[in-house]
């Protein structure tokens, strides 16, 4: 899974957010290393619409603009969850080997 | 998450910025506009800069990335093999033009050569070859538009382009066996094999959309765009 979908998935997981939500969540989330732009978004959105991954929760009218609003789908959580398990453990492996904690301090 | 509500421009600076998103956006799919363009929009002119009039570059060019990658996949509820069958299709049409324009490119060459061959004949061989290459050129535009219209017609589900993309399969075959009974392997290699390529992109093309995978798309009453 690459890394801007892994991040749209996780903005989605605490609750339905739409386009312009998920771009600041994802640098929240990123600390800001990961700005997404409209084309990438729609492009990973669509995708992630394709693979049942993710659906439209709702739609809004705000100031003129159409607002959609999305939410991950039971199978989106279940993908999202195995690919978090699975950096987890490469993650917890390197800070192992390093003599590293999880905390970020030496052991 | 509260959405900034396009600060900072005015209502000429907003509009021409919106004029050249919208401008970028012209380059997606039509199911893909249908479904998203306004609310792409928003975002777009939320993410705007202060006293901003025009795209970014790099906006842009991820706009027209992603506009390459929506042209790539198949429309929402479309067969994969239905979407291999429509970019066989435009290879056809393609492979057409090629061999069209191989021949208007090659033929004083042509000519050239079957006179050296059989000088006897060389009012009637340059009748001919002025034949062929006229007959090609009237010929070859109506078929390009033809695998053009069929790959339309089979990308929308239109029952009518799968049973129109038969017949022409069809027809393509007998042409190949007819020329292949009037011995084109032997004095005319290059176009045969181009004619045997095509044939064999217009029967990957007919196995495709006659799948099991691709029935129920041409069955439906809907339209296909979501």
């Amino acid at each position: 899974m690459q890394e801007a979908t892994f991040l749209i998935l996780t903005a989605l997981a605490s609750g339905a957010q739409h386009g312009y939500g998920i771009i600041s969540d994802v640098a929240d989330i990123s600390g800001g290393r990961v700005k997404l732009l409209a084309g990438t978004l729609y492009t990973a959105l669509e995708r992630l619409r394709a693979d049942g991954l993710i659906g439209v929760d709702r739609e809004e009218i705000v100031d003129n603009r159409l607002r959609r609003y999305y939410r991950l789908t039971p199978d989106g959580e279940k993908r999202l969850a195995a690919e978090a398990a699975r950096l987890h453990s490469h993650a917890t492996a390197a800070l192992r080997r390093l003599n590293l904690d999880l905390a970020g301090g030496a052991a | 998450m509260s959405e900034p509500a396009e600060p900072g421009l005015s209502i000429s600076e907003s509009a021409s910025l919106e004029r050249g998103y919208r401008r970028l956006l012209a380059w997606y799919p039509k199911w893909f506009r249908l479904r998203n363009t306004e609310e792409v929009l928003a975002v777009l002119m939320a993410c705007a800069q202060d006293d901003q009039t025009r795209p970014s570059l790099e906006a842009a060019v991820d706009l027209l990335k992603g506009a390459a990658r929506m042209r790539l996949r198949p429309m929402p509820g479309q067969p994969r093999t239905v979407f291999a069958a429509v970019w066989l299709m435009i290879a056809g049409a393609a492979a057409e033009l090629g061999v069209m324009v191989t021949l208007l490119a090659t033929q004083s060459g042509i000519k050239a050569d079957l006179i050296a061959r059989y000088p006897a004949y060389a009012h009637a061989i340059g009748h001919a070859v002025n034949v062929q290459v006229t007959l090609d050129v009237v010929a070859g535009p109506i078929v390009i538009a033809v695998w053009l219209w069929l790959a339309w017609a089979s990308s929308r589900g239109k029952q009518r382009g799968r049973v129109a993309f038969a017949v022409f399969f069809g027809l393509t075959s007998l042409s190949v066996l007819y020329s292949l009974s009037q011995g084109s392997l032997v004095y005319a290699p290059a176009a045969m094999s181009a004619g045997l390529g095509i044939w064999a992109i217009a029967a990957a093309a007919i196995m495709l959309i006659f799948n099991k995978a691709s029935s129920p798309y041409f069955q439906r009453r809907e339209p296909a765009l979501a």
